[in-house]
């Protein structure tokens, strides 16, 4: 049991960055298609960095940087140029699948590519709190990033309903012209929440190199941007509503091999469907009601 | 209050194709610094990729097959673009129409190759259907709509093809191969098969339809402003149910038209990246569905020389996707300047 609790939170860890990235951008009204791209530059930021500096930390900054420089990409192209952000965002994918994949194979230099091998990072037991039964080693004996993952939704959702600046991100999201009658230029407002989105989402690269797989392959994101995006509609844009929904399916992907082995005919297929399928569920059960940002998606005027 | 931007109606083919020629130029440039980079000759590079993509007339006809289903689903992603709808759901309908075509071809006592690419293309249509029934019905952008029933598409293939359709104890998902009645034709030149033909002919008459079309009106009108179109009496639903069919159908018909014409089998993954390619290829060629020709035949001998660069001099064929990337983005940064 707490094995299955233990991999459905490693499940959900990587999701958990991007979904926050993307909750971060789609908050202030630019959509978060982009994620998938984000993360796999983080990823491979981080896989290049660790290398290259051996050290972790190394990798978990650079994996900002990366996640930071696709989101700065994606702000002057889709935020600043006005380009459609979706489009834009589906680009960035596509643009990230193909840099990542060439700067690994010329690191290697023979086009066949270099192979990064990093010790994944070792759990972090909270002395005290780890030798509880059932919770110490399910909760207080995770790895690193997993603790910043867990931070870091505290401290959105603090930040984006209790804070000023919080409320400046989510008015642009709702009303521009509004944040523009109050003195703030949306369009920097914007900017800025692609950019800080990107960061974030990079670091859930840097969990999937640096503490699940500690190496770096093609395409090793997988389509988790995408399923992250699932899951912060499914959250309706809440930082905690985005973690449930990604331990969520954390615990489904890690509940269908051990149904399997019960000899119940599960498919992983259907189980891996259910995200997005969900997620369109709420998206039609929403229309475009008022939790969803109402400016998302909107450009913003060129001249006020 | 700021002015209301003029409505266009007609294509100023100069005006965008110097524009994309630029941003492929730039990317091009990008692309060779990023050779230097790694230390091989950028000029080598060049040569490498051109001989790999036109060396021979068997490269040729590689490229031309692989050009296909980008220029079918291009073309149909093309009219939305056309028509204010932004279709990115190509990538499931293709699997889709890859699936139904290997269904009737491996299931449908009597079914011949036409009514197998048929069944592809009614696959594609129908998916595209159920987007537009969220979009429409329940107000669900469409991006979204499209873009999330991919993945519901995705899984399902791989579903049939781990139960119903796939080929028992192969290892991996894929079906049985198919009877070589269901293989497409091959043209006489540089062993193409015919979904090519077939593909030109439908992107000459989605350009007939656009430019010379009633419907072809209302399509530009609903794109060109909406408001526009309420005023004239054109109803957005029935313009966004046609133009989703239309562009469902034709992706629907690429993902057949692989399976039928390429791999005579159905793979997991075979359409992997084309449905999201088939959107750069229909921005590349300006949302207009005989340009799409020269942006999808670009993409093809581009991916098809990215390969032997790759094995003879080693610079990795990724580069051939930055180049792709780079220069949507430069495309969509360079037209989205223009208020």
């Amino acid at each position: 049991m707490i094995e299955f609790l233990a991999a459905a939170i490693r499940i959900a860890t990587p999701l958990l960055f991007a979904a926050l990235g993307g909750v971060v951008c789609e908050s202030a009204g630019v959509f978060a298609v982009g994620l998938e791209g984000m993360m796999l530059m983080g990823a491979f930021a981080a896989a290049t960095g660790a290398w290259g500096f051996g050290s972790a930390l190394a990798g978990v900054a650079l994996s900002l940087v990366g996640g930071g420089a696709m989101g700065g990409m994606l702000a002057l192209v889709a935020v600043r140029g006005r380009a459609d952000a979706m489009v834009t965002g589906l680009t960035a994918n596509i643009f990230s699948a193909g840099l990542a994949s060439y700067g690994l194979r010329a690191l290697g230099g023979d086009g066949r590519g270099v192979a990064i091998h990093l010790t994944p990072l070792a759990p972090w037991p909270i002395p005290g709190l780890a030798d509880v039964p059932v919770l110490g080693p399910l909760l207080f004996a995770l790895p690193p990033l997993t603790y910043l993952g867990i931070a870091l939704t505290g401290a959105l959702e603090i930040f984006l309903r209790r804070t000023q600046a919080g409320l400046v991100l989510r008015a642009t999201g709702e009303n521009s012209d509004a944040v523009f009658a109050a003195g703030i230029d949306p369009l920097r407002v914007r900017m800025g929440a692609v950019v800080a989105g990107g960061a974030v989402a990079g670091l859930g690269g840097a969990v999937l190199v640096l503490q699940q797989v500690g190496g770096f392959t093609d395409n090793m994101t997988g389509g988790r941007g995408y399923l992250a995006l699932a899951c912060l509609i499914v959250a309706r844009w809440r930082p905690w509503g985005a973690a449930a929904a990604c331990l969520a399916f954390g615990a489904a992907e890690a509940f269908e091999p051990r149904l399997q082995t019960l000899g119940v005919p599960v498919s992983s297929y259907i189980v891996q469907m259910a995200p997005y399928v969900i997620a369109l569920a709420v998206l039609a059960g929403l229309g475009r009601s008022s939790r969803m940002p109402a400016a998302l998606g909107e450009s913003l005027p060129f001249e006020r | 209050m700021r002015p209301a931007a003029p409505v266009r109606l007609a294509w100023r083919p100069r005006d965008s194709a110097a524009r994309i020629a630029a941003a492929a130029a730039l990317s091009a440039v990008c692309a060779a610094a990023l050779v230097a980079l790694s230390g091989h000759d950028p000029l080598a590079a060049a040569v490498a990729l051109a001989q790999g993509a036109a060396g021979s007339p068997h490269q040729i006809g590689v490229a031309l097959n692989r050009a296909t289903p980008y220029l079918l689903a291009g073309g149909g992603v093309a009219l939305c673009f056309r028509a204010g709808v932004v279709n990115v759901g190509a990538e499931g309908q293709i699997a889709l129409g890859g699936a139904g075509a290997a269904a009737a071809a491996a299931m449908w006592p009597g079914a011949d190759v036409i009514a197998a690419l048929l069944v592809a293309s009614l696959c594609g249509a129908v998916w595209a259907g159920v987007a537009t029934a969220i979009h429409l019905g329940r107000r669900v952008h469409e991006v979204l709509a499209t873009l999330l029933l991919n993945f519901v598409a995705l899984l399902g293939v791989q579903q049939a093809l781990s139960g119903a359709l796939g080929q028992k104890g192969a290892g991996f998902l894929q079906s049985p191969p198919l009877s070589p009645a269901f293989w497409l034709a091959k043209l006489p030149a540089f062993g193409v098969h015919a979904g090519f033909a077939l593909a030109l002919g439908l992107a000459g008459a989605s350009s007939f339809v656009l430019w010379r079309t009633p419907f072809g009106f209302s399509l530009r009108v609903a794109g060109a402003s909406r408001r526009a179109a309420a005023y004239a009496g054109f109803s957005r639903a029935r313009t966004t149910w046609s133009v989703m069919g239309i562009a469902g159908a034709l992706a629907g018909l690429a993902g057949g038209v692989e399976v039928l014409g390429v791999h005579h089998r159905l793979i997991d993954g075979f359409s992997t990246g084309f449905g999201f390619k088939a959107v750069t290829v229909a921005l590349l060629g300006a949302r207009e569905p005989l340009a799409v020709v020269p942006a999808a035949l670009a993409v093809g001998f581009l991916e098809t020389g990215g390969q032997a660069m790759q094995r003879q001099i080693g610079v990795p064929s990724a580069l051939v996707v930055v180049i792709e990337g780079l220069t949507m983005l430069f495309v969509l940064a360079a037209a989205a300047r223009r208020p």
